[in-house]
């Protein structure tokens, strides 16, 4: 607790002496704006973009969780034998058919 | 000088260019020696190098981008004689002994006040509407490559883009990456033959690709020492003729002129991502984008 409150105590005052020994950042509003080779924008450059690789983001995450069930089913299937076997097929298929629909939303199709 | 400024002396000065008419293969030239390096942006540059004699019409722009040059910061200019080396040099050493740094252009203010509307202050709902410091938010627009309708983002870039020809104003529409108009408002200024030396091209190319110091060394007149260069330019870029960039980037740096056709921009870009469509721009020799050739 005792370091817990010194630790606390010392990043607060770090912080606080660098903020007032550091020099205020000093942004004009020339150099506020975009650089665009001394051409100017017609909008904010907040823009709502089409984040590509999020849909394979998905399909890694369904994947990796598969990988993280088949741990405990390893140490369990020697003594339960084919029916392990066969949930498991279950599952698996289940998983692929999400593949499949993946595969024809494009998900795959790398630009 | 205090030790840092001797240490930060020692490295290779970083200059912006500004080129004007007939200046820009010296300029190239220039920037490819060991003692300077040529900065990407303003924000990166201690110096800002104007060569030659900027036309009115982009002396607005000349001032935009100095005042984008950070403090504390000089400008040199060039007229194409003397030992201009020497004077970036001489210009950044004194800015590092503690010289005076050149004060701004521009007003410092934004170009219309801030008028927002919601709880915040912010333009409008959300992202929507309003006109923040007078500049409207993005709006979604058609889409052309997955009719996916994202925001379009129009800017004019030029004419002292780094990557583009100096001169070269292009009114340019993005959704994201892709550029789905592209309208030129200015031609590129008149430069001499040598401007398009397939060296020097070769080094624009290289330097787009993330490669300075390959960049420098062709246009000393080296070899670029980078494996695999080609690959880097995807294959089937912007065809002229039946030769697409990575051709001419073989052409170039196997020491080919080039003769092209002056091409339509604005048929051709829309469609590239930035990145392409920048290397496919300068693969280009910059007399094929100049005054006569865009008005033939």
């Amino acid at each position: 607790m005792t370091t817990l409150v010194i630790l606390s105590l010392w990043t607060a005052l770090a912080a606080f002496a660098a903020s007032r020994a550091l020099p205020e950042a000093a942004s004009t509003a020339p150099q506020a704006a975009p650089f665009l080779g001394g051409g100017t924008p017609d909008t904010h450059a907040w823009s709502r973009y089409h984040f590509r690789p999020y849909t394979m983001t998905l399909v890694f995450v369904a994947f990796e969780m598969e990988m993280m069930f088949m741990y405990p089913w390893a140490v369990v299937f020697v003594s339960e034998g084919p029916k392990a076997l066969a949930e498991m097929g279950m599952f698996l298929a289940i998983l692929s058919v999400g593949l499949l629909y993946g595969w024809r939303e494009g998900v795959f199709a790398w630009e | 000088m205090s030790h840092l400024a001797r240490l930060a002396a020692t490295a290779p000065a970083p200059v912006f260019a500004a080129i004007g008419p007939g200046l820009a293969p010296a300029v190239e030239r220039l920037l490819a020696r060991p003692g300077l390096r040529r900065a990407a942006t303003p924000r990166e540059a201690a110096l800002l190098l104007v060569a030659g004699a900027i036309p009115d019409r982009a002396a607005g722009a000349l001032d935009r981008v100095h005042d984008q040059v950070p403090h504390p910061r000089r400008t040199v200019r060039w007229d194409g004689t003397g030992d201009i080396e020497r004077a970036l040099l001489d210009a950044r050493a004194d800015l590092l002994g503690g010289g005076e740094s050149a004060p701004d252009r521009r007003p410092d203010a934004p170009p219309a006040p801030w008028r927002g509307k919601g709880d915040h202050g912010q333009g409008g709902e959300g992202m929507m509407g309003g006109t923040p410091y007078g500049r409207p938010m993005a709006m979604t627009g058609a889409d052309i490559r997955d009719g996916l309708q994202l925001d379009r983002y129009t800017a004019r870039v030029g004419p002292f883009a780094p990557m583009l020809p100096p001169g070269l104003v292009l009114e340019v529409t993005l959704q994201g990456d892709v550029i789905v108009a592209v309208e030129v408002q200015a031609p590129a200024f008149d430069q001499p033959a040598e401007a398009d030396a397939p060296d020097l091209v070769a080094a624009r190319m290289l330097r787009l690709l993330g490669l300075p110091g390959a960049a420098d060394r062709v246009a000393a007149g080296g070899r670029p020492r980078a494996a695999g260069l080609l690959r880097a330019v995807p294959p089937g870029l912007v065809p002229v003729g039946g030769r697409d960039a990575r051709d001419r980037l073989a052409g170039c740096l196997a020491g080919r002129s080039q003769e092209i056709e002056p091409p339509d921009l604005a048929a051709l870009l829309p469609g590239l991502e930035w990145a392409e469509a920048m290397l496919a721009l300068a693969s280009l020799p910059p007399s094929s984008l100049a005054q006569e050739a865009l008005a033939a």
